[in-house]
């Protein structure tokens, strides 16, 4: 039976689209408070060194200059946190990688701020820095960072204990070694023994950014009462408060974050980065201050995402089922640890069945900025090198690849590398899916042109999906419309969503629904927008508390028309018994009741609040089609696809823009996106016409097929999280393709030109 | 450095404004007059984000100097939609899903209306070549290729 909604799974349009559109939307450089004052960060030059000497006394005297701050002059903040970057606002004597905040000077203007940076004084003593990822993985490495205090390295040594057969373990860990873990199944050696075809290979993946357009920015205030007020653009209001209030030292009741939209985030933006640094000064002076990051800034100096090596081994059988994967991840942490090691390592080998399988996974710390999340971190480095693999595989056996890949994909009850079994999941029907696209159809249609040549590439991905608690209200307003309030930040139309969700559940048309996010003082609590969780955790509880009002409504109808509950409905706007609508009171009627002066009719406020849902993993395969230009490397996209799982699709419309903009942020990794350090560890491509994102010319139109298998309690309607799974394979789509037009691969995300060149051999690797 | 009077007219109105001679163009207009539609995502003109119209040429404002705006017809982002009625461009953006988190929107429809109002009928491949300029992160520019085209197809 098909179930028919009125609200849900239509393609609904964002209920704010006119404020964007008129450029309305109020983000954080838009605000101007009274009495506000500029903040500007002096950047180190180098990647390593000491602070020899600091004299910021030449900028304090400058006029116009409010305040300049070291961490000398921060000692409330003292003693720091090693592991948390949060805690490292201002270099304290060691500089740990290029562009870290050495002093900041504050101004009644953002320029004069600026001018005064240029009479800082600092004298560097410049130390060894480690750069390379198997650098940082040597034995006689130089530290890091001199520093190691409260950098956690106890689950290191527990993971090496147990690994008692690896070699390693007899040696002392290399200082720069911050995480180890191996996870291991049945025999793998006696299975690569045994396999009629071993496929062994290593790749790389650069650093890259998330390339969000609004650059990190934060205004914050602090009153005489030692009350925070925090606009800043983040993708947690509530993950702000939490990590401000830590560093601060307060509670969190003194920390009031206001929502304001954010222009992207992608990851970068879960801790608060841009609101730390005013934070302090505005307890200093009391006055609101705004710090809004250059984007060289951005570029050089927020938290991108990291670069890995991962060495993979495959083991199969003449008919192409694979026997063992054997793989070695390393991720770069920058100079602070807590790289998604655990999350690439593990769906490094997620996507297929291995009978036995052994992953080890490395964290390495380097002179580089510290990592942040970018959007299923580590998963497109993993992805990249497992799909790179697999199709090396399909080549050696003479197989399909895509048959290769049906023969192997997992389901319900297999077990990931971390040996959690899988849920029920939908790759199968993804890749089943694929077959009917129109890329797939139209694959083989245009020939090499021009010395050109085209091929075809296609990769899986996946991402778990993360899950937190949440909360919503829905309450009902004296004219019959409907507030519904949540501490979720919207990115990408959650909040559009959710007034679909309460549509449905109170058969109200969606223009009397008003959702809106809370400040953090009064907000329903909401974890951060992140892990492709937003929608199906705080929808849950969205839903929940439409039901909860529901539930109430009815009551009182219930009692007003001496029927039973079960016997009522809610259909546009009223609420009538089945069968009878002529018996029915509004929902206008309903709030003049519960809101009229002495009326004994309660308030209609309906609450909703969950725990993490069932885990609810997305899959996806992605394909492209290139052409590429062997004499130059150049490569041109003719065509993108994306086949995604996501459970249910509430709003069509914003799940097919978000795969739409996963894809292109994917293929941006697979052919032009690289953060590039010169040998010092200076970064030489801090712009935007350096660092290379994709424009609307670089990408073709990007086909999008939704299939849907849902999860009961996984999220409303069964839906899964759909933002991380569409980055998680174009790039590795990408250079499939690459190798399927110039019959040479790269090993080394991302296939620019020059290193498609090195693979067909016409210039040094 | 001295701060000079500057007189601009923007959506139509007439501003003076007392600033550095330095100061940018979208600066000027966010800051001092107050019109914070038009955004800064870069300040090199790489981005897109701070177009706005020059005598109706889209222009990277974060490019130019206050200055610069003198004398010249200033269309912004506030300034498109007439008489309370959005601009068919701003429209078929929200009906066709081609914003998300909405802060390169301003200057993407600031080109794609001055595409449109140049050449009404583009290819696919004109509409990429005229927004090529204006990055965004979020949407993989398809449902802004097919808002722009919708667009095209109903002045036909």
């Amino acid at each position: 039976m098909t179930t028919t909604y009125r609200s849900v799974h239509q393609r609904q349009p964002r209920l704010e689209g006119a404020a964007k559109v008129t450029g309305g939307t109020v983000y954080t450089a838009d605000l101007r408070l009274h009495r506000m004052v500029h903040a500007k960060a002096l950047r180190a030059p180098y990647a390593h060194a000491l602070i020899k000497r600091l004299d910021v006394s030449k900028a304090r005297a400058y006029p116009g200059v409010v305040g300049v701050f070291t961490a000398a002059d921060l000692p409330q903040h003292l003693p720091r946190d090693g592991a948390n970057r949060l805690h490292t606002v201002l270099a304290d004597k060691e500089v740990m990688y290029y562009g870290q905040p050495v002093a900041a000077v504050v101004a009644d203007e953002a320029s004069v701020a600026e001018e005064a940076l240029d009479l800082i004084e600092v004298e560097y003593q410049e130390l060894p820095a480690v750069l390379d990822i198997l650098d940082a993985l040597k034995q006689d490495a130089p530290p890091v960072r001199h520093s190691m205090a409260g950098i956690d390295r106890s689950e290191l040594a527990a993971h090496t204990t147990l690994a008692a057969a690896d070699e390693q373990t007899t040696e002392k860990t290399p200082p720069n070694v911050t995480h180890r873990m191996v996870w291991s199944r049945g025999d793998v050696e006696r299975a690569f023994k045994e396999a009629d075809v071993v496929v062994e290979r290593s790749f790389r993946a650069s650093w890259t950014h998330q390339g969000y357009i609004e650059p990190m920015s934060g205004i914050v205030d602090c009153d005489r009462n030692g009350d925070y007020t925090v606009w800043t653009s983040t993708q947690g209001d509530f993950t702000t408060r939490e990590g401000l209030a830590k560093v601060l030292g307060v509670p969190e009741t003194k920390v009031r974050v206001n929502f304001v939209e954010m222009g992207g985030g992608f990851g970068a933006k879960i801790q608060p980065f841009g609101a730390v640094l005013p934070a302090i000064i505005a307890r200093i002076l009391r006055r609101p201050v705004k710090y809004i990051f250059s984007r060289s800034e951005d570029l050089r100096s927020a938290d991108p995402s990291s670069q890995a090596y991962i060495e993979t081994k495959l083991a199969a059988k003449k008919d192409g089922a694979f026997t063992a994967f054997k793989a070695r991840a390393v991720y770069d942490s920058g100079s602070f640890p807590g790289s998604p090691l655990m999350a690439g390592a593990n769906l490094l080998g997620a996507y297929y069945k291995f009978p036995n399988l052994e992953i080890e996974g490395l964290e390495v710390i380097t002179n580089r900025v510290s990592q942040g999340a970018l959007r299923a971190p580590g998963t497109p480095q993993a992805t990249f090198a497992i799909e790179s693999t697999v199709d090396i595989m399909a080549k050696e056996l003479g197989m399909d690849p895509l048959e290769l890949r049906i023969k192997n994909a997992v389901t319900q009850g297999d077990l990931m590398p971390n040996g959690r079994a899988f849920s029920k999941i939908g790759l199968v029907e993804v890749l089943q899916r694929f077959k009917e696209t129109s890329f797939w159809k139209n694959r083989n249609g245009k020939p090499s042109a021009n010395g050109k040549k085209v091929g075809v590439g296609f990769a899986v991905g996946g991402w778990l999906g993360g899950g937190s608690p949440s909360s919503a209200s829905v309450e009902l307003n004296a004219d019959g419309t409907v507030s519904v309030m949540v501490g979720a930040n919207d990115v990408t139309g959650t909040n559009t969503s959710f007034a679909q969700i309460v549509s449905e559940a109170l058969g109200l048309p969606i223009e009397r629904i008003n959702v809106k996010t809370g400040d953090t003082s009064l907000a329903p609590y909401a974890g951060v927008s992140a892990g492709s969780k937003t929608l199906r955790t705080v929808g849950l509880s969205v839903q929940r508390a439409a039901q909860d009002a529901l539930d109430q409504m009815f009551k009182i109808v219930s009692e007003r028309l001496e029927c039973s509950s079960e016997d009522l409905e809610s259909v546009d706007g009223q609420i009538r018994v089945k069968g009878s609508p002529e018996k029915a009171i509004t929902f206008e009627l309903l709030g003049t009741m519960s809101t009229g002066f002495g009326s004994p009719t309660p308030v209609i406020l309906g609450r909703g609040n969950v725990g993490t849902p069932a885990a609810a993993p997305g899959f996806t395969i992605q394909g492209a089609k290139v052409e590429v230009d062997p004499e130059t490397g150049e490569v041109n996209i003719l065509d993108a696809v994306c086949v995604q799982d996501v459970g249910f699709a509430i709003n069509p419309l914003s799940v097919e823009g978000q795969i739409q903009g996963g894809v292109a942020q994917s293929l941006g990794l697979g052919f032009s996106e690289e953060m590039v350090w010169d040998d010092k560890g200076v970064l030489r491509n801090p712009t935007l016409l350096d660092y290379r994102i994709p424009t609307a010319l670089d990408l073709p139109r990007i086909e999008t097929a939704l299939v849907e298998v849902p999860v009961e309690g996984a999220g409303p309607y069964g839906a899964k999280g759909v933002g991380e799974p569409p980055i998680a394979a174009g790039a590795a789509a990408l250079v499939n393709a690459v190798s399927d037009a110039v019959g040479a691969r790269v090993y080394t995300l991302p296939a620019t030109s020059e290193r498609i060149l090195a693979a067909l051999g016409k210039l040094p690797g | 450095m001295a701060k000079q009077i500057f007189r601009l007219k923007v959506n139509g109105d007439n501003y003076e404004v007392f600033v550095e001679p330095n100061r940018c163009l979208h600066e000027v207009i966010r800051d001092e007059i107050g019109l914070t539609g038009t955004k800064e995502g870069c300040g090199t003109g790489d981005c897109g984000a701070c177009t706005l119209w020059i005598n109706g040429a889209p222009v990277t404002s974060c490019l130019m100097l206050v200055g610069e705006g003198e004398g010249a017809e200033v269309t912004t982002i506030e300034g498109l939609a007439r008489d309370g009625e959005l601009h068919p461009v701003q429209k078929a953006f929200i009906q066709h899903g081609a914003l998300q988190c909405g802060f390169c929107i301003p200057g993407m429809i600031m080109s794609a209306a001055a595409l449109l109002r140049d050449n009404p009928h583009p290819s696919e491949l004109e509409i990429r070549q005229g927004i090529a300029g204006n990055l965004c992160r979020c949407t993989g520019y398809t449902k802004i290729v097919e808002a722009i085209e919708a667009v095209a197809a109903g002045s036909r």
